[in-house]
């Protein structure tokens, strides 16, 4: 008996010191992978790299076929604080013969309150919705920008400034807001390119005068599934530089816009309808004739832009190929002032079939038929001045 | 001249009417009886497709939703609550 008291309790030790063994080797185990774990993840401070890519193949009947575009837009993201965010993005393209490098936005963000955020440095002018919103080319469904945007548009893109911005609810109303002072836009007095006369030039580093432009833009989403936006925005400055004569000439600039997003259950599909209308008032003023140093002309400088467009995709239908598929029209149209050496009166349609590989990779094929424009500028950065042309553009966000 | 007044006065309206609806309510039912997943469906479908939540890792969207909070002017419940969706089915 004694014996087998001593065998059991022989194989208990033994059974308890493996046990133990185990667990410590678990707990080693444990110990190790959470020190991988903490090696990888990130501090405080946390950074993404994302950005976005595209190119494309462009067709203008009788003219030319090229590929074009090669652009590749690295976006940087600091997330220092649950407070203070950083974004930077930059713009590299392959231009004519070489690689250009430019900065899109730099700016610093901190958290005010629950529904107020500051915003510093080179950001998107909160004017309307394209250009902060809509112009990165996985979520644009069109290869170019509407009429009067881009490079050579009328309207605002990005600028040095302070802003306050955010969103909140009045009642049961949500809304969102964004106030700004900016450098502003400043006004072309033809001194370089005399057909450039009374247009504003935007995106310059520094301000010609003491003056900057302020603006607002508010937006009302009276449906409580977001559905419905409704924006309208200002922008108000000299624009002429200190010490010349067009010190007072003042630009006051308006736009509406709209964004509806809905499903709709009925046809298994995504609809997207989006509008902006903006209107570029500027003072009037005296330029000089070019070739004619002792005369000058003038012209009423008021200038109006206005897209519309409207998307479908049967994305909730089960087969794949076509669950991917989006349909896309857009209208624009650009009218600058008679009179002026830009005055144009021009009107696009663009229609698009993209197929989307997944949420932000897509390729489009497009079709764009223009009317009126023959300053290829006016057009925006991509269009193809009058006529129709043909594009097969892909881009990628990551 | 007189265009510009307008202007300013507009946009002074503008301002008081935000400022004063702002002080009436930071938050409100709406976000606060929605799910994140909800949020997530109706917030993040404005501007692009619906982000795949398998997209990015829980720290990862930690920075994305940050960005979009401030690209979308969502509010702090808002935004909370959608990354906290994104990390659950990511
Ligand atoms: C107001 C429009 C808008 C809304 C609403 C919006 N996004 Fe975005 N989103 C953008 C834009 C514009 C970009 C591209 C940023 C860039 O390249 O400058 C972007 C980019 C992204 C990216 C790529 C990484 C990054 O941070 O830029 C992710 C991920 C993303 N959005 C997720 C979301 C999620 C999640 C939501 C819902 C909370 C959302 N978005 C709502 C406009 C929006």
């Amino acid at each position: 008996m004694k014996r087998i008291l001593q065998y059991i309790f022989f194989i208990m030790l033994i059974s308890a010191s493996t046990v133990s063994f185990g667990q410590e080797e678990k707990s080693d185990e444990i110990k190790n992978l959470s020190d991988k774990i903490s090696y990888i993840m990130p501090g405080n401070s946390k950074f993404l790299l994302r950005g976005y890519a595209h190119s494309g193949l462009e067709y203008v009947p009788d003219s030319k076929m090229t590929f074009v575009g090669g652009a590749f837009n690295p976006l940087f993201i600091y997330r220092q604080s649950d407070r203070l965010l950083f974004e930077a993005e930059l713009e590299t393209s392959f231009e004519e013969d070489k690689f250009d490098v430019g900065l899109e936005y730099a700016n610093m963000s901190y958290i005010i309150t629950k529904t107020m955020t500051l915003r510093l440095g080179k950001i998107f002018v909160p004017f309307g919705i394209f250009v902060d919103r809509l112009h990165p080319a996985w979520i644009n469904k069109f290869p170019n920008t509407p009429l009067g945007f881009g490079h050579d548009g009328v309207l605002p893109g990005t600028d040095l400034g302070i802003e306050i911005r955010g969103g909140a609810y009045a009642g049961n109303l949500k809304y969102n807001y964004s106030f700004y002072v900016v450098n502003g836009p400043q006004l072309n007095t033809g001194e370089d390119h005399a057909d450039d006369a009374g247009k504003l030039d935007y995106g310059i580093a520094f301000d010609n005068g003491f003056n900057k432009s302020f603006g607002t833009r508010i937006g009302l989403l009276p449906f409580s599934n977001s559905s419905l936006e409704v924006g309208f925005s200002a922008m108000i400055g000299n624009v002429g530089a200190r010490g010349t004569e067009y010190e007072k000439v003042g630009s006051q600039l308006y736009a509406v816009d709209l964004t509806y997003v809905k499903t709709l259950n009925f046809m298994q599909s995504m609809l997207d309808v989006r509008a902006q209308a903006s209107w570029v008032n500027v003072d009037d003023a005296d330029y000089p004739v070019p070739d004619d140093p002792g005369q000058v002309y003038t012209f009423t400088n008021k200038s109006n832009t206005f897209f519309g467009q409207v998307s479908i995709r049967p994305a909730y239908v089960s087969a794949k190929f076509i669950k991917n598929l989006e349909f896309a029209v857009r209208y624009s149209d650009l009218n600058t002032p008679e009179g002026a050496m830009w005055e144009t009166n021009t009107e696009r349609w663009d229609y698009s079939l993209n197929y989307w590989i997944d949420w932000r990779t897509v390729i489009k094929f497009s079709y764009q038929s223009q009317s009126g424009g023959d300053h290829n500028e006016d057009a925006g950065e991509d269009a193809a001045g009058s006529g129709n042309a043909f594009f097969l553009h892909w881009a990628i966000g990551f | 001249m007189k265009e510009r007044l307008i202007f300013f006065i507009g946009v002074v309206v503008a301002v008081t009417i935000v400022l004063l609806a702002a002080g009436c309510s930071a938050t409100s039912n709406v976000a606060a009886n929605r799910s994140g997943a909800q949020l997530w469906g109706e917030n993040c479908v404005r501007c692009h497709n619906a982000p795949t939540p398998a997209t990015l890792s829980d720290w990862e969207w930690e920075v994305a939703v940050s960005h979009m909070r401030l690209r979308a002017n969502l509010t702090e419940l808002e935004s909370e609550k959608i990354v906290e969706f994104l990390k659950s089915v990511n």
